[in-house]
């Protein structure tokens, strides 16, 4: 007299026992659900890394409604071209990543491996060009708020700016040197021969990753750099 | 130790295998990826902080017992209430019911081996201890005087340990945000055939809303933590007005996180009272559907109302009108399912046991709670009420009074199946007892208190206000003694408790239908297949095990020719 | 099972597409804000705003596939964004509004050391 409420199948049986991929972890019950698991688990990450620049983006908001002037002002002390050199820089990055993510897609070991690694040249750039920035800004006593002492333009709420324009880049510039880090780890992986045309995974989701770094960027430079 | 392999046979072997004795030494606790076992983790170490947090709270009220200095300072007073709170906030509130019972019973209910990202799960109880030391550091190095909520620009400016504490919370909030991220992937793609999502049990669904507000709030919390520390370390100016920031920017910025935190705190409770209630009553839960959607919609909403907490900041006058409309909006689902509880009882049958004890405790004490809220948003009566014991005595009503209360009983009705032993039920009665009346006798003054005039966080008072003080205190004493019942006899169940039957409680989930008495490493030897719904108690034969009735024996067996029986409708 | 059935792979034309198109709305951005667009210089930042958003959704759509993806990732990022919407749109409720109560002042309480940055007389 069982009842109906748990018909026992063998789920996956045949599966568990002859076909069981090295990548599939045991509590999933098939590739598919990892895969699924993960990718969904990465677009709840992203979520939460919009939320934390969001925080930024309204102080943003706030001080520029309340301060129009001086926010103008102070966007002329940053250097368009640069940001935008950087804006570009990182959209080639995202590009060679999306060629990543395609070639894993068709198992094409060799043209993964060149696209994870101009990703990686690429962000450095990005990085390298940051760099400049900042240290002619230190050069020149720009400092966030409080610390703000450069001559040239004294206004205040200007530390604001700075503050806002300091904190936002930098924490963005902290988001690309993890994701520097992670896509050399899979990077590595990759050059192993981890990956194929089944499973690249981690390819998959760091590259999501990446994007929205991309995606973050692609605010920023308009709102810090071009004002008017 | 028998050495049999426990996924062959489904009859209950002398000396079973389960997720407790299977592997032994610290290093298999150390770095399970077990979700039960991460549950009692969680367990032990957020009753450890609850246990500081409450010594914490008994020397408040202690330090209340007459106006002027009793047994501490003025500046000690203040770091004291300010621990006792973050301490409980974020030590024990926010990860307890997810972290605890989420955790062991949720894969379970769904008809999952694990969660979806194990070593995920075990890095979240890392990261829990990692920011949980840096507070402690900061505590213990400098000392903490703000209040739990760290509003600026007294955070900015004093000496106390604010940078490690808010950089430590800023890391507890990851693992917050981990978890939450775990249970929504699970949900989503763990579920065992047949589980559909209006099959889930209400639990589930609890922990579902819970992990969206996780997910959504926590990591403005993050940046708001980052910006206080940036504030101090690199005097980025954004909250501290001396240097041209804006104090209430500060508050708009900790509310958006710390209002929709209450709803993680409280969710996660109010699914554990769907499941006591269903179970206690025999007839589950009227109106599951609403009960259901009505925590999502709480999850979402929790998040336009954070103005409620601002209404005296100098916040405008609109966005004051709009966040107190909305508040009073809130009320509305979360009404609804009281309403729905009270009637899931009615014309149930009713078995009076202390997970139900709780529940019912629940549904008088937390209306009160819940009632007193819509009071403070109401924009007329908050301006005498904001920063009052009023607010003091609304919070401990919701939070003690609706979370800790779930939790207990939530706690209790898992008890048997996390340990496999029966605690005293007789004790558990008296314990709840006490709690209530303890809970009230200590809590209910602070409201007539609050009307009076009696201002929150202060370390002395008019002596009119000297009686009231010490009802609130002894009732303090009396709530401690039944929580110390209870530590007392749940330890003590765990040595020398009967041992329980794999469904004491005659329960429908799958986490008492389809394991045996303690859950076994992978929790199911085959994943079911779900016919019915969690509270399909007409279909009892399935529940109570094949028609024995002893609930002893697994409530599953495979029919010998392995083909799938059809339903015996018993309606 | 091992056979993953679900992977669109978005053609390599179709991305290179995408990037050209992306480098050109940047450009786009990136002159038009230093253009001065007399009368309707107010059109700036609606402009510079629009052009990052569809710049954004083109990344999403495509390089990160959304497109051809799940509908719950998709509910997941959108969602997060109208969360975004809520924080902005509720604070400047209060910010804008600042003062409409009579009794209070529009801007903060300025400090010491925005006094000194507006009356340049006193050397930093």
């Amino acid at each position: 007299m069982a009842g109906a409420s748990e018909a026992i199948t063998r789920v996956h049986a045949a599966e568990e026992h002859g076909h069981h991929p090295p990548y599939l972890q045991h509590h999933f019950v098939s590739a598919e659900q990892q895969f699924d698991a993960a990718k969904l688990g990465m677009w709840i990450f992203l979520a939460t890394e919009i939320l934390l620049f969001s925080g930024m983006f309204v102080a943003y908001a706030v001080y520029r409604v309340w301060h129009p002037e001086v926010f103008q002002a102070a966007s002329k002390l940053l250097d368009w071209r640069l940001g935008g050199l950087n804006t570009l820089v990182l959209l080639a990055s995202s590009y060679t990543v999306a060629l990543a993510v395609h070639y894993a897609q068709l198992g094409n070991q060799k043209r993964l491996l060149q696209n994870l690694w101009l990703t990686i040249a690429l962000a450095g750039v990005f990085m390298v060009v940051k760099y400049f920035e900042y240290t002619e800004k230190f050069h020149h006593h720009i400092f966030p708020g409080g610390n703000y002492a450069y001559e040239g333009l004294q206004l205040p709420y200007v530390g604001q700016f700075f503050s806002i324009y300091f904190v936002m880049t930098g924490i963005h510039g902290l988001h690309v040197l993890v994701g520097m880090g992670v896509l050399t780890w899979v990077a590595l992986k990759a050059r192993r021969g981890v990956f194929s045309s089944e499973y690249y995974t981690p390819v998959e989701i760091s590259a999501l990753y990446w994007h929205l770094v991309d995606i973050i960027w692609i605010f920023l430079f308009p709102l810090l750099y071009l004002i008017h | 130790m028998a050495t049999q392999t426990y996924a062959a046979t489904a009859t209950q072997p002398q000396a079973e295998i389960n997720y407790l004795n299977h592997a032994r030494g610290l290093k298999s606790w150390l770095l399970t990826l077990d979700h039960k076992r991460i549950g009692l983790l969680y367990l032990i170490s957020i009753a450890l902080f609850f246990v500081v947090g409450g010594i914490l709270a008994l020397l408040v009220r202690l330090e209340l017992f007459e106006p002027g200095q009793t047994i501490m300072s003025a500046e000690t007073y203040n770091h004291v209430f300010t621990l006792h709170g973050a301490i409980m906030i974020f030590l024990f509130l926010i990860p307890a019911a997810p972290a605890v019972l989420g955790n062991f019973a949720l894969p379970i209910m769904i008809g999952a081996r694990d969660v979806a990202f194990p070593r995920l799960n075990l890095a979240s109880w890392y990261i829990f201890w990692l920011g949980a030391i840096m507070m402690l550091v900061g505590i213990v190095a400098s000392g903490l005087d703000t209040g739990w909520t760290f509003y600026t620009p007294y955070s900015t400016m004093t000496g106390s340990g604010v940078t490690w504490v808010v950089l430590g919370v800023f890391i507890l909030g990851f693992s917050s945000i981990l978890t939450g991220l775990n249970f929504i992937v699970t949900i989503h793609k763990m579920r065992a055939p047949g589980m559909t999502w209006s099959r889930l049990p209400l639990f589930v669904w609890g922990l579902y809303a819970t992990s969206i507000v996780q997910i959504l709030a926590t990591p403005v919390l993050g940046i708001t933590l980052l910006l206080l520390a940036l504030e101090r370390i690199l005097k980025v100016g954004i909250f501290d007005p001396a240097l041209g920031g804006d104090p209430v920017l500060f508050q708009h910025f900790f509310w958006f996180y710390s209002h929709p935190a209450v709803y993680i705190m409280i969710l996660p409770g109010f699914g554990i009272i769907s499941e006591l209630i269903g179970t206690f009553s025999r007839k589950g839960i009227f109106g599951y559907k609403f009960v259901a959607l009505s925590s999502v919609a709480i999850a979402f909403l929790g998040f336009l109302v954070w103005g409620h907490h601002m209404f005296v900041s100098g916040q405008s006058a609109t966005a004051s009108t709009i966040f107190s409309l909305l508040t009073f909006l809130i009320g509305v689902p979360t009404g609804v399912k009281v309403l729905n509880w009270v009637a899931s009882l009615y014309r149930g049958s009713i078995w009076l046991r202390s997970p139900l004890l709780y529940a019912l405790m629940f549904l008088f004490v937390f209306p009160i709670g819940g009632f007193t809220g819509i009071a403070l948003g109401t924009l007329g009566l908050d301006v005498p009420l904001h920063d009052t014991y009023f607010v003091v005595a609304h919070f401990h009503y919701v939070m003690v009074g609706g979370m800790f209360l779930s939790f207990l009983g939530g706690l209790h009705y898992w008890w048997p199946k996390m340990f496999g032993r029966l605690y005293n039920e007789k004790l558990a009665q008296l314990a709840a007892l006490l709690i209530f009346v303890g809970f009230n006798v200590t809590f209910f003054p602070q409201f007539i208190l609050g009307t009076q005039g009696m201002p929150r966080r202060y370390f002395d008072y008019v002596p009119e206000f000297t009686t009231l003080h010490q009802i609130s205190t002894v009732g303090s004493w009396i709530l401690s003694v039944g929580l110390l019942l209870v530590a007392g006899y749940l330890l003590h169940s765990l040595f020398k408790g009967q041992k329980a039957p794999a469904n004491p409680w005659g329960a429908g989930t799958l986490e008492w239908t389809h394991t045996g008495r303690v859950p076994s490493p992978h929790n199911f030897d085959r994943i079911p297949v779900v016919t019915r719904g969690p509270y399909d108690y007409h279909l009892a034969e399935e529940i109570f095990g094949n028609g024995r009735g002893d609930g002893d024996s697994l409530a599953v067996q495979p029919s010998p020719s392995g083909q799938t029986q059809q339903p015996q409708s018993t309606t | 099972m091992a056979h993953a059935t679900h992977h669109h792979i978005i053609p390599k034309a179709l991305l290179l597409k995408v990037f050209v198109t992306l480098v050109v709305l940047t450009v786009i951005t990136a002159l038009t804000g230093q253009a001065d667009l007399g009368p309707f210089n107010f059109l700036h930042v609606p402009l510079a705003v629009g052009i990052a958003v569809i710049k954004a959704t083109l990344v999403v759509l495509f390089f990160m596939g959304l497109k051809y993806d799940r509908p719950i990732n998709a509910l997941s990022f959108i969602i997060g964004l109208l969360m975004v919407g809520v924080f902005l749109a509720f604070t400047l409720l209060d910010m804008l509004y600042r003062g409409d109560i009579g009794n209070l002042e529009r801007q903060p309480i300025r400090g010491p050391q925005i006094e000194q940055m507006a009356s340049p007389t006193t050397a930093h």
